[in-house]
């Protein structure tokens, strides 16, 4: 087995629970794996507003990327369904699309990232050093190496920002539950966990259809309903 | 004014005995107007030439040539130290400076200024001026539009402003040692292995594709410099001396075809043809055409 | 015992509070644009942010220092002046300038500015850094990667003037300020623009398990699987002189000279520099921290500590570079 990696001492100000960092990481990434079933009208109004929260809450580094040129990176978390395509300059726009769709993959995008979407979350957020992460091959780019260089260096200049916290202002039931979740999320990672292994197969994907139904709920985001986004 | 040429030192670690004959034929035939002498790369080589160095002097000297003597380029050790510090005492004539060290000695008397040492703009040119400076040779680097602004302020300070026209272009220099590194020796215990490349260690890239030289401690291209079809525009700006960098090929034939585009005598781009012919290595201009020093622009 | 000074890297306004929190004595930064030799998109202050560094700085007894450190252009020598000028006006604690023209300037311009003399400038010896200081009155000389410990030691008692070193980070194989490498292969040099193998001109490729990268179009490195990466800085890649492919200037590694405390305190060095104002918030936190430590414990003569800093070096390898005559 591999040894697993060994990060720096940084220290998130809003998370003192590694697990509860990972359980984020997994609900997030659920939750983004839900986005292409409430239709691209509706994803991409609820990614507009909260692209329209980050501009508020760190208006330095958005204000860097609307001075960019335009130009398209391909977010793109090897582990997740689904692909973010981020719009830089003037008309800066993020939109979620399945990986693959048409129009939406690598050909479409200036530049391309990849890797686990933990970690590409870790580097939006500026908590782990993407050059180390790039040596480590943990994360391959393709593309406008500058633009990338660009978008990573205009992320990083923020002080950590806490995207889970950010996004969870625009779902209303998330930001009262999230910080329930971070302190519950060991303890209940590991229920989840120990439940999921103990159960025949059929049952684990039951139990999975239900996480997925609560997590739902959580961010508000029932599939095929408006989830009062408010675009 | 016409324009000067100048021959550069010999950077490559070349027998003495071929060092000799090469100056010999230099001073008997090949129209340079100032000749530079000095190992100038690696203070390690430095020995083997001191012998013949009088004599080399001497012989130019006696045909003609105003004849310069070059600083090391890098000077860490106290070695390096005293032996810069003895260049720059022994000869009353003109040294030219390759190192900031080089250039505080110097300091209050006429003196040139050699093309590792940065001059990249014109109240650089004016505060070495003000030092002594009657000569300052660019680095290889600087495109069109920055020479003409110094060869501009050169000619109201009164300092000759050069510009490398031909050979490879030194791109870098270590403090540790290339050639003896490319052999698994270590620079202490280097075997003189440069003496083996009169014209450098060819480097290529992993796909094959030949890209620099490796001269001991320097870095060099390894597409030529050739400026032939760019002389009338220097000649223009008020560039007033041309350097020709010594490569193991027949540099009197280099001296004679610069000479003859200089005179008007033959065409730039057809010179540049015939010259082509006589390196293995193809010929490069991007730096002054402020793009990637390794291509040509036509 | 006077402790080092420990100087570090800011890229960011971001980083420059990680530097400051994790115990830096100065931190150095530059404006953002051709002025400085670490150019990069996305990278570098505004003069507001400059102001607010210094007002976050300054309140924590922590100085700031602005690296205005490539060549000036002729013919367009009015943003190096602006940049100095601004300095100034903002109080910032030192400049660190390579060119004589600009020293001139800002020595002539600004007399109670303090001078420090860029790593780019390349002094490496007694007679250079004497020159820097009776002209200009440079005040501290951030000596070149390419001397010895001994070396250093020399030069400190012949020269009255506070030598700062580099410690960790980013390895330059070649005598900074003096290299035409990135200019060769893709026009743009440090000394003119503030920028290495600038990512403007780097490309990655997979082919099959391997990842090529190339600079202006030549190959610089090519990775098999499973191997660590580098970004392609020419000097660092892997070429082919007569033999195997090789890395022929330097491998992929990262400077680390904590083991030498005693030494370079014996050399009379006066201040420690970290490499890499390009490099994200989490190295600079995680790497001040760990000198800030290695400091204090050395200062108070406790054995420093072994800090593992691994996961922060490029390639995953470090080496203590000129400092010990080996490398040559």
């Amino acid at each position: 087995m591999r040894e697993p990696m060994r990060e720096p001492a940084v220290a998130p100000t809003a998370i003192d629970d590694d697990r509860a960092r990972r359980f984020e990481a997994s609900l997030s990434r659920a939750g983004l794996g839900l986005v292409p079933r409430l239709g691209e009208r509706v994803s991409d109004a609820l990614l507009a507003r909260l692209l329209r929260v980050l501009a508020e809450r760190h208006p330095r580094a958005f204000e860097a990327l609307r001075e960019m040129q335009d130009a398209c990176v391909l977010i793109e978390p090897v582990d997740a369904p689904v692909a973010l395509m981020m719009r830089v300059g003037p008309e800066l726009s993020l939109h979620a699309r399945p990986r693959g769709a048409v129009g939406t993959g690598a050909a479409a995008a200036d530049a391309v990232i990849r890797g686990p979407y933990a970690r590409l979350l870790d580097l939006l957020e500026g908590r782990i050093d993407g050059d180390a992460l790039f040596f480590r091959r943990e994360l391959t780019i393709s593309g406008d190496t500058a633009l990338i260089l660009a978008l990573r260096n205009t992320l990083d200049g923020e002080d950590e920002m806490d995207l889970m916290a950010d996004a969870a202002s625009i779902a209303g039931p998330l930001a009262r539950a999230l910080p329930v979740l971070r302190r519950n999320a060991g303890p209940v990672l590991d229920r989840v966990e120990a439940a999921r292994r103990l159960l025949p197969p059929p049952l684990r994907r039951g139990i999975e259809r239900i996480g997925a139904r609560i997590e739902a709920r959580l961010t508000g985001t029932v599939p095929g309903t408006n989830p009062g986004a408010g675009a | 004014m016409t324009a000067s040429l100048t021959l550069g030192p010999v950077l490559f670690n070349w027998p003495v005995d071929r060092w000799r004959d090469f100056y010999a034929r230099i001073a008997d035939e090949a129209p340079v107007d100032t000749v530079i002498v000095g190992e100038i790369v690696c203070f390690k080589r430095a020995p083997f030439f001191a012998e013949a160095m009088g004599e080399v002097v001497e012989r130019l000297t006696a045909a003609g040539k105003t004849v310069w003597l070059a600083s090391p380029i890098l000077v860490g050790s106290e070695r390096e130290r005293s032996a810069m510090r003895d260049l720059v005492s022994a000869d009353a004539g003109i040294v030219e400076a390759n190192d900031m060290g080089a250039l505080a000695l110097l300091a209050g008397r006429p003196h040139a200024v050699g093309p590792t040492i940065n001059v990249y703009n014109e109240a650089t040119l004016a505060w070495m001026a003000e030092r002594g400076a009657v000569a300052v040779s660019l680095p290889a680097e600087l495109p069109a539009a920055t020479v003409a602004a110094l060869a501009k302020a050169g000619r109201e300070l009164g300092v000759a402003v050069e510009v490398q026209a031909w050979g490879r272009a030194p791109l870098a220099i270590s403090a540790r040692c290339y050639h003896a590194r490319a052999h698994g020796l270590h620079k202490d215990g280097c075997q003189f292995v440069c003496g083996n490349d009169p014209d450098g260690l060819p480097v290529t890239t992993m796909d094959g594709q030949p890209f620099l030289t490796v001269n001991g401690t320097q870095t060099m291209s390894h597409g030529c410099l050739c400026l032939t079809a760019e002389l009338p525009a220097l000649v223009g700006m008020g560039v007033s001396r041309f350097r020709l960098s010594p490569q193991a090929m027949d540099m009197v034939r280099v001296a004679e075809a610069f000479r003859a585009v200089l005179d008007g005598r033959r065409d730039g781009a057809e010179v540049a043809a015939e010259l082509g012919g006589l390196i293995d290595a193809p010929l490069v201009n991007g730096f002054y055409h402020d793009t990637a020093g390794a291509l040509r622009v036509a | 015992m006077d402790n080092f000074e420990l100087i570090c890297p800011a890229g960011t306004p971001a980083a420059l509070r990680a530097a400051v929190d994790a115990g830096a004595d100065a931190v150095y930064l530059g404006f953002r644009d051709e002025t400085n030799a670490r150019n990069f998109p996305g990278l570098n202050f505004t003069r507001q942010d400059v102001a607010d560094a210094v007002d976050y700085a300054h309140a924590r007894k922590v100085e700031v220092y602005v690296a205005i450190n490539t060549y000036p252009q002729a013919g367009n020598l009015g943003p190096w002046q602006k940049a100095v000028d601004d300095a100034a006006r903002l109080k910032v604690d030192a400049v660190i300038l390579a060119d004589p023209g600009l020293l001139a300037y800002a020595a002539k311009r600004h007399p109670d500015l303090r001078l420090h003399l860029s790593v780019q400038a390349s002094a490496a010896n007694v007679e250079a850094i004497r020159l820097y200081r009776d002209a200009f009155g440079v005040r501290r000389v951030v000596l070149p990667r390419v001397l010895t410990v001994p070396e250093i030691a020399k030069l400190n008692a012949e020269v009255d003037v506070e030598t700062e070193v580099f410690v960790f980070g980013g390895l330059c194989p070649m005598a900074e300020g003096r290299c035409s490498l990135s200019s060769y292969a893709t026009g743009l040099s440090p000394n003119k623009q503030g920028v290495c193998s600038p990512a403007t001109h780097v490309r990655y490729e997979q082919r099959g398990g391997a990842l090529a990268s190339t600079l202006g179009g030549f190959t610089i490195n090519v990775f098999g699987e499973g191997e660590q990466a580098g970004y392609p800085t020419l000097c660092k890649g892997r070429f082919v002189a007569g033999g195997a492919p090789a890395y022929l200037f330097e491998e992929p590694t990262s400077l680390n000279a904590m083991d030498l405390l005693p030494e370079l305190k014996a050399a009379g060095v006066h201040a420690l520099k970290i490499e890499g104002r390009q490099r994200g918030k989490a190295y600079i936190g995680a790497v001040v921290r760990a000198y800030r430590e290695a400091l204090d414990s050395f200062a108070a003569g406790r054995p420093v500590p072994h800090i593992d800093l691994q996961a922060m070096v490029e390639g995953g390898t470090q080496t203590t570079g000129a400092y010990t005559r080996a490398w040559r």
